[in-house]
Order: C-alpha cells, then sequence, then structure tokens
C-alpha cells in the first residue's frame, strides 16, 4: 500500500431491501487521519452506508475499496451482488474497526478477553501480547481496572469504550462508528465523545455515523448530509452546518437544533 | 426385609452399576460429538442437508426409546445376510452394541435439538462483532457461536443427560446385565422384590443427583456473566446500613 492510496473509497454503492431503495448511489473518499461524519434524518441510509463498507450489508452494486484493495464482487442472478472470495472479505473486515450502536460485546467474556480474542485468534498475535496491547487499550479508554469484569457489570458508556477498545486492539486502517452513542444515557455520552475526539486528534481514520452535530462540527474533518440514499451536501463543517446550500439540510439542522 | 440379598451379592450388583454408567457415558459422549454437526445440519439453509437430518430428529423424539431398541435389536436380524456381507452383523448381533447405537442416535437427536435452540438463542449482533473483526465459518463457531449455546444449551442438556441415564434402564430387555438387569435376576432368584427395587432405584437416585450437581457445577463455572457483579451484593448491604 503506497502512500497515495487513499484510506477508504467507496465509489457510487446502491443497495437495495426488496422494493425499497435505500441506497442511490453513495461515494466516498477517506485520506489517511480523515474524520468523516454522516449526518442525515434516521431512514436516509447512513447506518446501511456504513454496514455496506465491511459488507456486513452486501451492497448491490458499486466499489468498496480499503488502503488501496479493491473488494472483489461479482453479480448474481437476481440482480444483487456477492464477494467473490470470503478469505479477502474477512481479511479486509480485521482492518476495518467497527464501533456498533449496541456495543455487541460478547457477554460471556470478561472486558480484556473481548479485547484478546480477535487479535489472537484472527491475527494468530501471541496470547501475551494481546494481553499487554489489550490492557494498554482499556487504560487508553478510561477503563483498566475493569479488565476482568464482565461487560453486563458496566455502564453503557464503559461497555462502548470498552467496545472501542475491542475495535482499536486489531490496529484498523480505518474505524467505523455506527451511530456509537445513540443506546446512551445522556450524562454516558460525553465519556465516549471523549475518546473519539482522542482518537481523531492522534489523526486515525474514522468514518463516524452520527447524531451529535456538536462532534460533527468540531471534530470531523468533513460532513457528509444523507437524504432519502443520497449525499444531499457534502463539504467542512464549518461550511455545511454554517452556510447549507440545500433546503433539506436546513430543515434538518432546524430539526435537531 | 431381606438385605442379605444385597449383601451377598454386591459384586453382581456393583458390575450392573458399572455397565449402567458405561453405556450412558458411552453414548452420551458420542451423542454430544454427533449433536454438533446434526445441529448445524438442521440449521443449513439447504434443504438437502436439513430434511435428511430434520426427519432423523423427528423419527427419534417421536417414537419412544423402547420401540427403537426393539427396531435395531430385533429388527437388524431381517438383515442377517446383508449385515453379514459387509461384516456388521457381529456388531448388530450383540446387544451391547445395540443399545449403545440406540441410546446415541436417540441422544444424538435431542441433543442436536437442544443445540439448535441454543445457537438460534445466539445474540446476532454478538455473532455480527464476530464477523466484523474477520471471523467466519469454523472460527466463528468454534470462538463465539458455539460457546455461547453451550452456555444457553446447559440447563435442558442436564434434563438430557438425567433422562438418558434413566432411560439405560430399558437396556435390561434386551438381556443386558444393568442395573435393573441385575435386579431383575436377583429377584427371580430371591422373591426379594421391594428390597431390591428399593436398592436399585436408590443407586439411580444418587447417580442422578450427582449427575445434576456435576452439571450444576459447570453451570456456575460457565455463567460468571450473568450473575450480580462481585462484590455488589455486599456494596448493596453497606448501601443499606449506611442509609439507615
Amino acid at each position: 500500500m503506497g502512500d497515495a492510496a487513499a484510506a477508504l473509497v467507496v465509489d457510487d454503492l446502491h443497495k437495495r431491501f426488496g422494493e425499497l431503495e435505500v441506497l442511490k448511489g453513495v461515494s466516498l473518499t477517506a485520506e489517511v487521519g480523515d474524520v468523516i461524519a454522516m449526518i442525515g434524518a434516521s431512514g436516509s441510509g447512513k447506518s446501511t452506508f456504513l454496514r455496506c463498507i465491511n459488507l456486513l450489508e452486501i451492497p448491490d452494486s458499486g466499489r468498496v475499496m480499503v488502503g488501496g484493495e479493491l473488494i472483489r464482487m461479482q453479480p448474481t442472478r437476481n440482480g444483487h451482488a456477492r464477494p467473490e472470495d470470503r478469505h479477502q472479505v474477512d481479511r479486509i473486515r480485521s482492518r476495518l474497526g467497527m464501533v456498533f450502536q449496541s456495543f455487541n460485546l460478547w457477554s460471556h467474556m470478561t472486558v480484556l478477553q473481548n479485547v484478546m480474542e480477535a487479535p489472537v485468534h484472527v491475527l494468530k498475535l501471541g496470547k501475551a501480547e494481546a494481553q499487554a496491547r489489550a490492557q494498554a487499550l482499556l487504560e487508553k479508554v478510561g477503563i483498566g481496572d475493569k479488565g476482568n469484569y464482565y461487560p453486563a457489570h458496566l455502564s453503557g458508556g464503559q461497555q462502548q469504550r470498552a467496545a472501542i477498545a475491542r475495535a482499536l486492539a486489531m490496529e484498523p486502517q480505518v474505524m467505523l462508528f455506527d451511530e456509537p452513542t445513540s443506546a446512551l444515557d445522556p450524562e454516558l455520552v460525553g465519556e465516549v465523545l471523549r475518546v473519539m475526539r482522542q482518537l481523531a486528534e492522534e489523526g486515525r481514520t474514522m468514518i463516524v455515523v452520527t447524531h451529535e452535530m456538536g462532534f460533527a462540527r468540531e471534530v470531523a474533518s468533513e460532513v457528509i448530509f444523507l437524504h432519502q440514499g443520497r449525499i444531499e451536501e457534502q463539504g467542512p463543517p464549518a461550511e455545511v452546518f454554517g452556510n447549507p446550500k440545500s433546503e433539506r439540510m436546513k430543515q434538518f439542522l432546524r430539526g435537531v437544533r | 426385609m431381606n438385605l442379605e440379598v444385597i449383601f451377598d451379592n454386591w459384586r453382581f450388583l456393583a458390575e450392573g452399576v458399572i455397565l449402567t454408567l458405561e453405556i450412558t457415558l458411552l453414548s452420551l459422549a458420542i451423542g454430544l460429538v454427533l449433536a454438533v454437526p446434526a445441529a448445524l445440519m438442521r440449521l443449513s439453509r439447504n434443504p438437502l442437508v436439513s430434511m435428511p437430518i430434520y426427519a432423523y430428529i423427528f423419527y427419534f423424539r417421536g417414537t419412544p426409546l423402547l420401540v427403537q431398541l426393539f427396531l435395531i435389536y430385533y429388527g437388524s436380524g431381517q438383515f442377517r445376510e446383508q449385515l453379514e456381507a459387509i461384516g456388521l452383523w457381529q456388531f448388530f448381533r450383540e446387544p451391547y452394541f445395540c443399545a449403545v447405537l440406540t441410546l446415541t442416535l436417540n441422544t444424538t437427536a435431542y441433543t442436536a435439538e437442544i443445540l439448535r435452540g441454543a445457537i438460534q438463542a445466539v445474540p446476532h449482533g454478538e455473532v455480527e462483532a464476530a464477523r466484523a473483526c474477520g471471523m467466519s465459518g469454523a472460527l466463528l463457531y468454534r470462538r463465539i457461536i458455539l460457546p455461547k449455546a453451550f452456555r444457553v444449551g446447559l440447563p435442558a442438556y442436564t434434563n438430557e443427560v438425567v433422562f438418558l441415564f434413566q432411560a439405560t434402564s430399558l437396556v435390561s430387555i434386551i438381556s443386558l446385565l444393568d442395573l435393573t438387569g441385575v435386579a431383575r435376576i436377583l429377584i427371580s432368584r430371591s422373591f426379594a422384590a421391594y428390597e431390591i427395587w428399593i436398592f436399585a432405584g436408590a443407586i439411580y437416585l444418587a447417580i442422578s443427583y450427582s449427575l445434576i450437581f456435576f452439571f450444576r457445577k459447570v453451570e456456575h463455572r460457565w455463567s460468571g456473566h450473568l450473575r450480580d457483579r462481585p462484590g455488589a451484593q455486599a456494596a448493596a448491604v453497606e448501601e443499606a446500613v449506611a442509609l439507615r
């Protein structure tokens, strides 16, 4: 992977669920260190778009390139598509860290085991090394003393920070955040956003689907506003928030303020 | 009370207990190993894979164990020539083999159903999180889905183990000398039915509860994530005291 390759390129993504066309050609380029905030009303397709990047949803058409590597897809007879090579998908997924709205920690494992699991079994990292890495990451997200707890014994904010540590443990090229604070009590949102802000400042490439306009405005390098499966407005946050061009964006901003 | 018949024949009874345990453990061990692929096949989206397993489970759950035992032990006699031709008759003429085969097939069917339900109960989000980390196929099953499914299915499986253990008493009908078989012979010799059945029942009871005790231990070990946080109870008591 040369310096020239963008961290993530998504080109003309389409996705249909039955009759409903959720994505009608969405593209995005994230250079290394970019923080792209995706905003939009619920149902605008932003979560689906994020899930198409690591193929948790299979896009019907369009291209996804991670660090210059194209995910090879083949069309199916019924108008959808499927990946050509499952191993490539696994490999690419291991390079994309995903943080879910509902944390999705493995509930039968302790927090430390959660963070060690994929490095040990996917990256084949040694146990001692994985444990050291996991402990360091838990400390980084501020729950270094919670490694031996089960997820259910932590607050939502702590669980989400553990989930961020789990994603970071794979040393991903791009972090994908799918509404990471939407399932949290208001007073717990701040601690998760602080961690994400810290990651952005370290120069991590991040795609963040969010309803936190403050975060998008202050942390993102680019904001994308999705409406009914299309990009309606796109640009630096100051421009998109300060001087929205589309009527829908103006409406949306009035609604969330 | 004629307790002498028990003391005098303790070695014979002990052999019966050992045979009972042997048949139970053998069938359970093989059944558990077979149940994993059976459950996975049952869950397959390909009907050519799932339908045969479904039919097998349907039969073994839907008919009495005794009928299954008779079918395999007596039924195989009709196919003696064919079984001889492929070298299997030496097995099917042995009641021990037929008993273990029947019990294994029976417990595999039940265990596969328990496991199928448990696999389907694994939270979708946790499976998705594993996929997002690059896990798939065998690794995903080995590390995430099956460990979770075993935890979910364990209470139901405990019942299956106890049921199968008690059901082994049926093998005495095809002439095996398990605990029940030995008890029947001793009664026919001594007519001390009351004493011997109470004794046999007590042995079954003791072993059943040992099995339940063992599985309760395993369940406890596996369910730390379902219990209250360590120290939470003490903290709650402290808090209650402080508030008073």
